[in-house]
C-alpha cells in the first residue's frame, strides 16, 4: 500500500462524521451508528495495516501545502512513527470498543446522530493530535478534541448544569491553550518552520536561556488538556457528560494528549533540567491532591474522574524523571483499565439506578460479568501485582527513585504514598459499589448485548497489559521501551537487589492499601462526615478559591464598569446630547407652522431685508 | 426711447408689490397663484425694459421663455390645485399645514 494512504486513519473517522452530519437524520438507526463505529473500526485496522511504516525513523506523508506565505511554509503533514503509530493504535482501538458500547449505551437515546457524529469528529481530531508532523497541524487537532470535549460534555445540555460543565472545561482548557501557542510562536520564531521533526533534529538552535521557558509554557499547555495543576478542577465536572464520553475522552485519549505532547516534543523537554524537575513536582502535586480528593467523592464518575487525573499525574511525573516510554507505558494501560472502569460504572449506575455510590442499589454484584471485570479494573488501577497498572506504575517509581538527588527522593516518597491512598480509595469505591445492603427495587434494567461485549476485551488488557512492557526481573524485555527505540537519557540504573526491594514495597503498598481500606469502608457507618471529608470532598475547595481569585475581581470590576463607564459615561453623555437636540428642535420647530402665508410673508420679510441692505450700500458706496 | 427707463421700472415695482400683496392677503390658491403671475410679469417687463435700455436681445429672449414656463407652471399649478380641491374640499391655503414640526 502506498503511503499516502496513512491519511486514510484519520479521514476515515472524519468520513463517517460528515456522512452523518449531512445524512444521519435519513439513514436508519442502524445504518447511522453503524457506520459511526465501522468507520472508527476501519480506522484501527489500517493502523494495523500500515504497523511496519512506523518502523526505524518513520514515515513523513506530506499531504499537501496548507499556508503558504513569505517565510512560512505549512504543509498538512503527518508523522508515522513507533510513538505516534502505538498511540495511534490505543486511540483506535479503545475508541472502536467504546463506540460499540455506546450502541447499547444510547439506545434509548433520541439525539444519537449528534452524538455519533460528535464522537467521530473527536476521534478525527484526537488522530490529527497523534499523528501530525506539524505544531501548527498538531494545534488544530488540539483545538478539535477540546470542541467536542465541550460539545459532549454538555450533549444533554437541556439541563444547565452539564452546559455550565461544559463551558467550564472549554474556557479551562482554552486558558491553558495560549500558553502551547506562545510556546509555538516562540518555536517557530527560533527554528523558521513549525515542523515537529525537523524542530527535534536541531533542538541545538535553542538558546540556553530559552530551554525553560520553553518548557514551562509547553507544560502549561499540557496541563490544560491533561488537567493537571493548576488547571485540573475543569475534569470531575466533565463527568456530567454521558458515561462512555467520560471513558473515552476524559480517561483514555484526551486528557493524555498532554502527555503526548510532551513526549512527541522530548528531545526539546529534555534540554531543560528545571523544566523536566518542574513536570515532575507538577505531576505527583497533582497526582497526590487527587488522590486524596477521590478519597472523600460521593459519586462513582467523579472518584474515577479524580483517579484518572492522578494516574496522569504519574505519567508527568514519568516524563519528570525522563522516562519517555514509562509514560507512554503507564497512558496505555491506564487508558485500558480507566476505559474499563468507566464503562462498567455506566453499567453499575445503570443497574444501580444512582451515580452515588451511597444510595445507589447494590445490584450490579448480581452480575458476575460487571463484577468481575470493573473487579480487574480496579485492581490495575490500585497496582495489584502483575496487573498491568502494577508494572506500569512501578516502573515510574522505579526510575524516580533511580534518579536519586533531592527532589526526586521527594517525588519517590509521595508517590509511594500516592499508590497507597490510590490503593484505599479503589477498594473504598469497591466495598461501597458492592458491599453494604441491597435494597429491593422492582426490576432492573438488563444490559444489552453491546454494552456486555466490550468489557471481557479492556478486562483481558487490563490484566495482561503489563506484557508490552514487561520489566528485565519479571523476564520480560521491556518490548515497548525498545519499540519506541528508548534513547531514555537516563537509564534506570537500578541495582537488581534494589529493584527487586522496590517491587515487594509496591507490593506492601498495595497490600496496605487494601488492608486499611478493609478496616475502613467495610461498613457503611464508617462514611463519617468530618470537615477533612468536606475537604476531600470539594477538591480542597479549589473551585472555591478559583471564584475568590478570578471570578469575583473580574464580576466586581465588570459591574464598575457596568455602572461607572457605561450608565453614567456613555449613556449619560449620549443621551444628554439626543436630549439636547431634542430640546432644540422643540424651539425651532415652532417655526415649522405649515401654514403657507408663514412662509410666503417670511419670503417678504427677507426680500424686503435684502433689498434694503443693497440699498444701504449702494447709498454707502 | 419715449418712456424714461425710471417710470418703467415704478410700473415694474408697483406690479411686483401688487402681486405680493396678493400672495400675503389672499387665502385662496388661485388667487395666492395670480399674485404669483403678476409678480412674474413685472419681472418679464423689467427683463423687456432693460433690454431696449442696453440694445440688446437677450432680455427679450428671456421674457419669450419667461412666457413658456410660465405657460408650463399654470398648467402644472392648476392640476395640484384640483388635486388639493378633492382632497380636503376647500381652496383655503391654511387648511393645507401638513407640513407644520
Amino acid at each position: 500500500m502506498r503511503p499516502e494512504f496513512i491519511s486514510l486513519i484519520p479521514l476515515l473517522p472524519l468520513g463517517g462524521a460528515l456522512i452523518n452530519i449531512l445524512f444521519g437524520g435519513r439513514l436508519s438507526r442502524r445504518v447511522s451508528t453503524g457506520l459511526a463505529v465501522v468507520s472508527v473500526a476501519l480506522a484501527a485496522f489500517m493502523v494495523v495495516a500500515f504497523w511496519s511504516y512506523a518502523a526505524g525513523g518513520g514515515t513523513r506523508v506530506e499531504l499537501y501545502t496548507w499556508i503558504e506565505a513569505s517565510g512560512l511554509r505549512v504543509p498538512l503533514v503527518l508523522l508515522f512513527d513507533s510513538l505516534s503509530a502505538s498511540m495511534a493504535l490505543m486511540v483506535t482501538g479503545v475508541s472502536t470498543l467504546i463506540h460499540i458500547y455506546c450502541l447499547g449505551y444510547m439506545s434509548r437515546e433520541k439525539d444519537y446522530v449528534r452524538f455519533f457524529v460528535l464522537l467521530n469528529l473527536f476521534v478525527f481530531a484526537m488522530l490529527v493530535i497523534v499523528l501530525a508532523g506539524d505544531l501548527l497541524v498538531l494545534f488544530l487537532g488540539w483545538e478539535g478534541v477540546g470542541f467536542c470535549s465541550y460539545a459532549l460534555i454538555g450533549f444533554w445540555y437541556r439541563e444547565g448544569r452539564n452546559a455550565d460543565a461544559g463551558q467550564k472545561a472549554f474556557v479551562m482548557t482554552r486558558a491553558a491553550d495560549v500558553f502551547l501557542l506562545i510556546a509555538m510562536l516562540w518555536l517557530f520564531r527560533i527554528f523558521g518552520t513549525f515542523s515537529i521533526p525537523d524542530i527535534m533534529a536541531r533542538t541545538e538552535l535553542i538558546p540556553a536561556a530559552a530551554a525553560t521557558p520553553l518548557v514551562l509554557l509547553l507544560l502549561a499547555g499540557a496541563c490544560g488538556k491533561s488537567a493537571q495543576f493548576p488547571f485540573m478542577s475543569w475534569l470531575p465536572d466533565a463527568m456530567a457528560g454521558p458515561t462512555p464520553v467520560s471513558a473515552l475522552i476524559h480517561a483514555a485519549t484526551m486528557v493524555t494528549a498532554g502527555v503526548y505532547l510532551l513526549c512527541r516534543l522530548f528531545p526539546l523537554v529534555m534540554l531543560s533540567a528545571q523544566g523536566m524537575a518542574a513536570i515532575a513536582l507538577v505531576g505527583i502535586l497533582t497526582a497526590g491532591y487527587a488522590a486524596l480528593c477521590a478519597l472523600a467523592q460521593d459519586e462513582i464518575k467523579r472518584v474515577l474522574a479524580y483517579s484518572t487525573m492522578s494516574q496522569v499525574g504519574y505519567m508527568f511525573v514519568a516524563l519528570g524523571a525522563g522516562t519517555l516510554s514509562g509514560a507512554m507505558f503507564h497512558l496505555y494501560t491506564h487508558a485500558f483499565f480507566k476505559s474499563l472502569l468507566f464503562l462498567g460504572a455506566g453499567c453499575i449506575v445503570l443497574l444501580g439506578g444512582e451515580n452515588n455510590i451511597f444510595r445507589m442499589d447494590r445490584a450490579a454484584r448480581r452480575n458476575p460479568l460487571v463484577f468481575g471485570t470493573f473487579l480487574v479494573g480496579s485492581l490495575a488501577l490500585a497496582g495489584a501485582p502483575l496487573t498491568s497498572g502494577f508494572f506500569s506504575k512501578d516502573g515510574i517509581l522505579t526510575t524516580v527513585f533511580s534518579r536519586g538527588s533531592g527532589l526526586y527522593e521527594l517525588v519517590w516518597v509521595l508517590g509511594s504514598l500516592t499508590a497507597f491512598v490510590t490503593a484505599l480509595y479503589t477498594f473504598r469505591l469497591l466495598y461501597l459499589v458492592f458491599g453494604g445492603k441491597e435494597k429491593t427495587r422492582g426490576e432492573i434494567p438488563t444490559l444489552s448485548f453491546s454494552m456486555a461485549v466490550v468489557l471481557p476485551f479492556l478486562a483481558v488488557a487490563a490484566l495482561f497489559g503489563g506484557v508490552i512492557n514487561l520489566p528485565a526481573i519479571f523476564g520480560g524485555n521491556e518490548t515497548l521501551r525498545h519499540f519506541l527505540e528508548g534513547p531514555d537519557v537516563i537509564q534506570g540504573f537500578v541495582a537488581h537487589r534494589e529493584e527487586i526491594i522496590l517491587t515487594a514495597l509496591a507490593v506492601a503498598v498495595f497490600a496496605i492499601g487494601w488492608l486499611a481500606a478493609y478496616g475502613l469502608f467495610r461498613r457503611e457507618s464508617a462514611l463519617r462526615d468530618n470537615m477533612a471529608s468536606r475537604f476531600f470532598r470539594s477538591g480542597f475547595y479549589i473551585d472555591q478559591l478559583l471564584e475568590t481569585l478570578f471570578q469575583r475581581p473580574f464580576r466586581t470590576l465588570a459591574r464598575f464598569w457596568d455602572r461607572a463607564t457605561e450608565r453614567q459615561l456613555f449613556d449619560g453623555f449620549f443621551s444628554g446630547l439626543g436630549n439636547m437636540t431634542f430640546g432644540g428642535a422643540k424651539i425651532v420647530r415652532r417655526m415649522q407652522t405649515g401654514r403657507l402665508s408663514t412662509y410666503l410673508g417670511s419670503f417678504a420679510w427677507g426680500l424686503l431685508f435684502l433689498a434694503s441692505f443693497f440699498l444701504c450700500c449702494a447709498l454707502g458706496g | 426711447m419715449n418712456v424714461p427707463f425710471s417710470h418703467l421700472l415704478i410700473i415694474a415695482f408697483l406690479l411686483f408689490l401688487m402681486g405680493l400683496a396678493s400672495i400675503l392677503v389672499r387665502r385662496n390658491v388661485i388667487r395666492v397663484l395670480i399674485g404669483v403671475e403678476i409678480m412674474l410679469n413685472a419681472a418679464g417687463l423689467v427683463l423687456v425694459g432693460s433690454s431696449a435700455l442696453w440694445n440688446k436681445v437677450d432680455g427679450q429672449l428671456f421674457a419669450v421663455f419667461l412666457m413658456a414656463i410660465e405657460a408650463a407652471e399654470v398648467a402644472l399649478a392648476l392640476a395640484l390645485v384640483i388635486y388639493l380641491r378633492r382632497r380636503k374640499g376647500t381652496l383655503n391655503i391654511n387648511a393645507f399645514n401638513e407640513m407644520r414640526g
